[in-house]
């Protein structure tokens, strides 16, 4: 039997711009099947933009993104929808759909995608929801849900379908550290229990520690360190040392500089 | 000079942009009526009939009320001037014409517009500030399939259907005014209205609200894709697809009132 590629994802020379500013420049990232890769990177350094070409949801310049040996970023409409099958997203503000409980939030992939009878679909829906300790949630609306309900229903939705890889939009972005930690060892469970392989983007330090098996780190649209968090922790470039000493950028104190932009802004 | 150079060159890009974005949705959602149900792909018709009573249904009683009250408003209004001449009885005439013809499908495509054309753009424009459009995409449900199709389906079938109801409330209120306060006996009344009509005049007033329905769908959907930024986006966008869909109702009501009169001298 033919073993599967070692590279689930490979993200080749992605350029990605907005007006006539460029974002990413020439982006070339391999994420390895089953591990977890933690994108980090300033604010504004493209993390989300990445991360959002690489699940498909916007058209890069130039270059590819390829998933499990498949050009994801060149494919018809209705091969795309086959490749998302295989893949999940935990959005930042979860975007679960407001109008359904959260039960039909989880169901809804399966529903579309799949031809399996109700009864099925509902088993499976509580499955999934028990899988992130939402048991017995199915009926309640998505507003009577705490922030940390929400990302783990997010999850619970983003599993439905049994992805192969799943995006982590900073899972863990304005919740208590109990919760963070709950909605980390949720992301490592998917990881040892489904082989899941995880694009997380994050700025949370604590957070990488746990979960990830490499760091990517952006830094004005560029990777400037991949490797391990040690390694990348070794790494000599200015911003990765900035970046995790969490050294301020120096403020101007200058009075003619900062008269000059306050009067000249170009 | 330059200044109004580039402000003419930007609206025209917009325009042009706008237009071609319109022109893709509506493909796309031809696509997703025509072709693609025929491949398997399936149409969502749970969800199309939930968004007809909505649109159809539920739009009664307002529709019906305002319609009403235009109906007794026009018939007292021309009675007046019609009385000079002996003639009240034409304000049965005048009523059913004008409702079958004009205010009918004008006043329910204006009331629909206000009340489900602006709920189209503030749902979708909502959805895509709370990333539930993205959600969508990335389960791999197409936005047009899931969204579009089943609201403007819905729309093409609500619209003359409410329309309908609305000619017969306003010859209702018509009659009322003629009966009642005119002295006409109801049968004049009745067989003054039935001679006055002929199929024209329904047919005209059904294929305007059919195009009127396209117009407060295609804008109130196209707007609610547009919103960017947040709750404020949706508030613009909702407003903006209000005033052009009336905007647009009205250039269209011209158009086949023109094409009708052409067709009819």
């Amino acid at each position: 039997m033919n073993t599967p590629p070692d590279n689930i994802i490979q993200v080749k020379d992605l350029i990605v711009k907005y007006g006539n500013h460029t974002v990413l420049n020439g982006i070339n990232i391999d994420v390895k099947r089953g591990e977890i890769l933690v994108i980090l990177g300033g604010s504004g350094s493209g993390k989300s933009t990445l991360l959002r070409n690489m699940a498909g949801l916007m058209r890069p310049h130039a270059g590819h993104v390829i998933i499990d040996q498949q050009n994801f970023t060149a494919m018809s409409h209705f091969d795309r929808i086959e490749v998302r099958k295989t893949m999940g997203m935990c959005f930042q503000s979860s975007a679960l759909f407001n109008s359904m409980t959260i039960g039909d939030n989880v169901a809804m992939p399966l529903r579309e995608h799949t031809k399996l009878e109700e009864s099925t679909i509902q088993i499976m829906t509580r499955i999934k929801l028990e899988q992130v300790g939402l048991g017995g949630c199915e009926n309640h609306m998505p507003d009577e849900l705490s922030g940390g309900m929400k990302k783990r229903a997010g999850l619970a939705r983003a599993m439905a379908m049994d992805p192969k890889i799943i995006f982590y939009d900073e899972p863990s972005a304005g919740l208590d550290p109990i919760v963070a930690a709950e909605i980390d060892t949720l992301i490592l469970d998917m990881q040892h229990a489904f082989g899941v392989s995880s694009i997380v983007v994050t700025h949370e330090m604590e957070s990488v520690k746990l979960i990830a098996d490499r760091v990517c780190m952006l830094h004005k649209g560029k990777v400037i360190a991949l490797g391990t968090l040690d390694e990348v922790q070794e790494t000599d470039h200015p911003f990765v040392q900035q970046f995790f000493a969490r050294k301020p950028n120096p403020i101007d104190h200058n009075k003619e500089n900062v008269l000059e932009s306050l009067t000249n802004p170009e | 000079m330059s200044y109004a150079l580039g402000y003419i060159g930007r609206v025209t890009l917009n325009s042009l942009y706008a237009s071609t974005s319109v022109c893709v949705l509506m493909v796309d959602t031809i696509n997703w009526i025509f072709i693609h149900p025929f491949r398997g792909k399936g149409l969502r018709i749970k969800s199309t009939v939930e968004h007809f009573v909505e649109f159809g249904v539920r739009s009664v009683p307002i529709v019906a009320m305002i319609c009403f009250l235009v109906g007794v408003i026009i018939a007292m209004q021309s009675a007046y001037t019609l009385a000079k001449f002996g003639a009240s009885i034409l304000i049965a005439d005048l009523v059913s014409i004008s409702a079958l013809r004009e205010l009918a499908p004008l006043m329910t495509a204006i009331i629909i517009t206000g009340r489900n054309g602006s709920a189209i753009t503030a749902e979708i424009g909502s959805m895509k500030v709370a990333e539930e459009l993205d959600a969508l995409k990335v389960m791999g449900l197409n936005t047009t399939k899931y969204l579009v199709v089943p609201k403007f389906l819905a729309m093409l079938l609500a619209l003359p259907c409410v329309t309908l109801i609305a000619m017969l409330v306003m010859i209702f209120g018509g009659f009322l005014v003629g009966v009642f306060s005119l002295n006409i006996t109801p049968e004049a009344y009745f067989e003054e209205t039935a001679q006055a009509l002929v199929n024209k005049d329904l047919i005209s007033g059904l294929v305007k609200s059919f195009f009127f329905a396209l117009v407060i769908c295609w804008v109130g959907v196209y707007r609610g894709f547009q919103v960017t930024g947040g709750a404020e986006g949706v508030g613009k966008e909702t407003t903006a697809s209000v005033v052009t869909s009336i905007k647009l109702i009205i250039v269209v009501d011209l158009i086949w009132t023109f094409l009708f009169f052409k067709a009819a001298s």
